[in-house]
């Protein structure tokens, strides 16, 4: 039991991480209709951006290095801007194109992200440092140590990637369900045409899709980036696994999003852990299979529901 | 000039590409040294990887461009075929020309196998199920080893040419003429297979499976068809493979190889044969670009580093995208269109409308000011009462 409680509470922490990445992913989704491969390789990129302002070492020049709160609030203004402007530039010319084109395009995207953090700063780890402790009403948030959970131990940077990722998705809902802006931002996804004839400017409704994606991957890049060391693939199996998180949660749901992450990262983790020979004796399975058994839940998931668990089923008329 | 028919323009252009397929880029390195564009034997390998790469192009083209279905796990299937004839002929000693058919058989059967649960996923749904498919094969291929050999890979011994050729031609070459005599024959199966009952059904599913379903065609049937065909295609890649490359490991197969196969396609051209060939071809000679790269960046005193062909090839794959919709096949294709004559009468045009443009630019104030007041009138509509004409002139 001890065992199993610990799994799981590991498995959610990981479970987390694909959650944030697939939300940013389901972001773009919904307001588009992009898959955008370059999801992992954006965060990364202002992740590096982030790096840059914590350590003074700005671009070759020696700043001032920041404070990690004010880093990580011009990151995700970094972010937001460059989320806006890649639709502007990169994504806008191909808008309406068939989707396999947009997805070369965001493909594209993820070379020159790979490439250009590699050319400015270098293939090399380099180390990122946890948010630092904040005490609100003698509770502590964010910080390293761990904290007991019953029989269970959990870190506390574990604990805050959760939260934060339970966190953005509330925001999000409430940002969609009950804002003006998320109103038209879904109005845009369900009839782009429809939108502009009420008065929708479905241009920046786009744009400000793409920025809110660069936000929420940024925000998850620099709460992994402690956990894989920061460097240019650190993304690469973190997103894979979030795309199978939003497929899992429905491509258009954020909170499916999440939840398809933590089925994900739990599944992954109790597999790994109960098939080990202690448990099973059988050669062809085994631990090392948990990605191939969790990938498996997926695609059993998928013919069941063929728009995941929480993905609405689009009716056309003919 | 010569004036040809369409049809002697065609066999015309075949017959100097067979002419460059097979005695150009073969033997050219023994020419003597003045003939300009000659291949060496590591052009001959590059070109027999463009043949192979082409073979799994041409599947995915058939699955994605003709029939609409997203594969992101192409990979896989290249995989199961490169160790199908790999396990065959090492561990049980068939010949390689053997080996091709059985892998590409039953990669097919697998693929069949795939089909039909990928029947009821369309769009990013079953982009990431086929994804799921590339993302577990090295896994799984690793896990089993006493069959695959795990992950040290299985070492396939190179072809060497047959007696009978001896003189003729060395091992590349032989290698080089297998290779492109098995991508000739599945060109030659894709081009019929699109062009036949089966070809129009696709296209007919793609377009809309509803319409499709409505004349009578089995939907399900040629969905699972097409996926079945399509991993024949990948299977008979991978038997290719171990011939080329004559090495087979799990890391092979990475999920890397998966997407840019799609994207293969993609830039290539769509639901194009040329474009899976052309495709194929860009793919494999990208990372020539490379030295080049460094040189340019170094020419202007910037710092060089191994990623910066990857900016380029990022930014040129965007390009491709924005200004070449249809990929290269379309562009080809645009190209063949410009005719001499065509060219000039569309300059002409160009200008003839931007002359008429300054030409109206020009007389609008003169024609504005000479004639306003006394055209006016005329211009209003015959029922305009007398009193709205008194008040215009007052």
């Amino acid at each position: 039991m001890e065992l199993f409680l610990q799994q799981v509470l590991t498995g959610l922490a990981t479970g987390a991480v694909y959650g944030l990445v697939a939300l940013a992913i389901v972001l773009i989704y919904r307001s588009t209709d992009v898959i955008n491969f370059a999801q992992g390789q954006m965060a990364m990129f202002t992740t590096f951006f982030a790096w840059m302002l914590l350590s003074g070492a700005f671009l070759g020049r020696d700043i001032h290095p920041l404070q990690y709160w004010l880093a990580f609030f011009l990151t995700l203004a970094f972010a937001l801007i460059m989320g806006a402007a890649l639709e502007r530039i990169v994504v806008r010319p191909v808008e309406g194109r068939p989707i396999l084109t947009v997805v070369i395009v965001s493909l594209g995207l993820f070379s020159v992200f790979s490439g250009l953090a590699g050319y400015f700063w270098g293939g090399q780890p380099k180390g990122f440092p946890k948010p630092p402790e904040v005490h609100v009403a003698g509770i502590k948030f964010f910080g390293s140590g761990s904290l007991d959970i019953g029989p269970a131990v959990i870190s506390y940077h574990d604990l805050t990637i959760m939260v934060v990722a339970v966190g953005i998705m509330l925001a999000l809902y409430a940002f969609f369900q009950y804002t003006p802006i998320g109103l038209g931002m879904r109005a845009t996804a369900q009839n782009p045409v429809a939108s502009r004839l009420m008065g929708i400017r479905v241009g920046n409704m786009l744009s400000l899709g793409w920025a809110l994606s660069a936000a929420v991957g940024a925000v998850g890049g620099m709460l992994i980036a402690p956990i894989v060391l920061l460097q240019p693939p650190m993304m690469l199996g973190v997103l894979l696994y979030a795309f199978a998180a939003a497929v899992l949660g429905g491509m258009d749901s954020p909170p499916g999003a999440v939840v398809g992450g933590l089925i994900l990262g739990v599944t992954e983790n109790l597999v790994g852990t109960y098939t080990d020979a202690k448990y099973i004796h059988v050669d062809w399975f085994g631990p090392d299979m948990k990605l191939t058994a969790a990938l498996l839940v997926i695609v059993l998931v998928l013919m069941v529901r063929p728009t995941g668990l929480f993905g609405r089923k689009h009716l056309r008329r003919v | 000039m010569l004036r040809l028919e369409a049809r002697q323009r065609r066999l015309l252009a075949f017959l100097l590409l067979a002419f460059f397929l097979v005695y150009w880029i073969p033997f050219s390195n023994t020419f003597p040294d003045w003939v300009p564009l000659q291949f060496g034997s590591f052009r001959i390998y590059q070109a027999s990887k463009i043949a192979m790469w082409a073979v799994v192009a041409l599947g995915l083209n058939l699955l994605t461009g003709y029939n609409g279905q997203i594969s992101l796990g192409h990979g896989a299937f290249v995989a199961v075929g490169g160790y199908t004839a790999a396990i065959l002929m090492v561990d049980h000693g068939w010949p390689f020309w053997a080996t091709i058919p059985v892998a590409g058989v039953f990669t097919g059967a697998v693929g069949f196998g795939v089909g039909v649960p990928a029947l009821r996923l369309t769009g990013p749904y079953l982009a990431v199920a086929t994804l799921a498919l590339a993302l577990a094969t090295p896994q799984i291929i690793g896990k089993y080893d006493n069959l695959t050999h795990g992950a040290q890979g299985i070492s396939i011994p190179p072809l060497t040419t047959p007696g009978a050729l001896d003189g003729i031609m060395n091992d590349t070459q032989y290698v080089y003429f297998v290779a492109i005599l098995v991508a000739a024959i599945m060109t030659f199966i894709a081009w019929n297979i699109v062009r036949s009952r089966l070809g129009r059904a696709f296209i007919a599913i793609r377009d809309s499976e509803i319409a499709a379903q409505a004349m009578g065609i089995s939907v399900p049937r040629f969905k699972t068809m097409a996926f079945a065909i399509s991993a024949f295609y990948a299977g008979v890649c991978g038997g290719l493979y171990i011939q080329v490359v004559n090495f087979v490991s799990p890391q092979s197969f990475e999920v890397i190889q998966s997407i840019n196969y799609l994207t293969t396609i993609v830039v290539g051209g769509l639901a194009s044969i040329l474009g899976s060939i052309l495709g194929a071809a860009v793919f494999v000679l990208v990372p020539e670009i490379n030295p080049y790269i460094n040189n340019l960046l170094e020419t202007f005193h910037l710092p060089t580093a191994e990623t910066a062909s990857d900016v380029l090839f990022g930014t040129s794959l965007i390009l491709v995208m924005i200004f070449m919709p249809l990929g290269f096949a379309g562009f080809a294709r645009r190209l063949t269109r410009l005719q001499p004559p065509l060219v000039m009468g569309s300059i002409s045009n160009f200008f003839e409308q931007v002359g008429l443009k300054m030409r109206t630019i020009r007389s609008k104030p003169g024609g504005d000011s000479g004639e306003g007041p006394a055209g006016r009138p005329e211009k209003r509509p015959p029922h305009a009462s007398d009193g709205e004409k008194g008040d215009g002139s007052s």
